[in-house]
């Protein structure tokens, strides 16, 4: 390993974050490396004053007041009344399920106990087209079909 | 680290409905959880939203904690998202705020007469020269002493990512130190 890799390598090296494999090829370099030994000696003593800092710091502590304030708001949420998991849902799904169960109702009204029945539309002679008209009773609702009776099906031209 | 049997009893508590179990599970974390917002914001009273918000959100969320997992460290991650969320918007304001400003006279913000007054610890100003990732990373895995695995769990992002990051913040530490506060750097 050279200097300039073992330099690299050397911050994570120094707080023991290398995989094994790199951690003893850095260590054999540095073995035999005076000035990344000096080198690795700062890293270490950084961060050992840095660490040593920090424990020595004082830190914000909270107040009891402002403990107890946010303690007060830990109550009225209960996280156990955990809501089902379709209500959980977001409202969007719940509304596109409220939609799709209101539309197979209306349908079901409209279509229900035959009240579209078809109906042959009359017409003279021999006709090549039949229709098909189909009328809700209860709205009015037409649709109409028309069927070729000489109508052949070619097969797909492409 | 993992939760101990006590934790795991108070957290079965308070799923169960007992939600005043959730302050002693809490307890002991509390202080610590604020040092680490602390570390993070580098300001007294945004740590204390930071840390209040981490604990709320801990409260509703607690049906979703993995049980496997150190309950500190899953405090931890959400305190560091809570901060770096807070870091993002105050950017994208403090951008909007010069943005409006360049059509206005300009005046003294009086966050600057803050921080000015603002007495930082040196290890605080040593973690100024980091960039908010590179401060991320070495505060949980240098001064919290997470794991690499736990760090990058904690801030959703890998472990070559936390490497990478620490590495970059060791080495601008290690010039802070040399350049700026030679005294740490001499043990006085």
């Amino acid at each position: 390993m050279t200097c300039r890799k073992a330099k690299k390598l050397m911050p994570l090296y120094a707080g023991d974050d290398l995989r094994p494999r790199l951690r003893a090829a850095v260590r054999a370099h540095i073995d035999a490396c005076l000035s990344c030994r000096k080198e690795l000696g700062e890293y270490r003593q950084a961060l050992t004053r840095l660490k040593a800092a920090a424990k020595a710091e004082s830190v914000p502590d909270w107040s009891e007041g402002e403990w107890r304030t946010l303690a007060a708001r830990f109550q009225p949420e209960n996280p156990a009344k955990r809501r089902p998991a379709f209500l959980a849902r977001p409202r969007w799904a719940a509304a596109s399920v409220l939609g799709a169960f209101l539309g197979l109702a209306a349908l079901t009204m409209l279509f229900k106990d035959g009240n579209l029945r078809p109906r042959e539309t009359p017409t003279a002679g021999e006709p090549s087209v039949v229709s098909l008209t189909l009328v809700s009773q209860e709205t009015g609702l037409q649709v109409v079909w028309f069927l070729d009776k000489n109508f052949e099906w070619k097969g797909d031209e492409n | 680290m993992r939760m101990n049997e006590t934790e795991k009893e108070l957290v079965e508590m308070v799923l169960s409905g007992r939600t005043e179990a959730f302050e002693p599970l809490v307890t002991p974390y509390r202080q610590p959880l604020l040092a680490l917002a602390y570390r993070l914001t580098r300001n007294r009273e945004e740590a204390l939203e930071v840390a209040q918000e981490a604990l709320l959100r801990a409260f509703r969320s607690l049906a979703r904690y993995d049980v496997s997992r150190s309950f500190r460290n899953w405090l931890f991650q959400i305190a560091a998202n809570e901060a770096r969320d807070r870091f993002r918007k105050r950017t994208r304001e403090k951008a909007a705020l010069e943005n409006a400003a360049r059509h206005e006279p300009p005046y003294s913000a009086p966050e600057d007469g803050r921080a000015r007054q603002e007495i930082r610890s040196e290890i605080l100003q040593c973690l100024a020269v980091l960039s908010p990732r590179e401060r991320e990373v070495f505060v949980l895995r240098d001064l919290e002493e997470l794991e690499i695995k736990e760090t990058a769990r904690a801030l959703g992002c890998s472990s070559i990512s936390v490497r990478v990051n620490l590495s970059s913040a060791r080495r601008k530490l290690r010039e802070a130190i040399r350049d700026n506060f030679p005294h740490l750097k001499e043990g006085r």
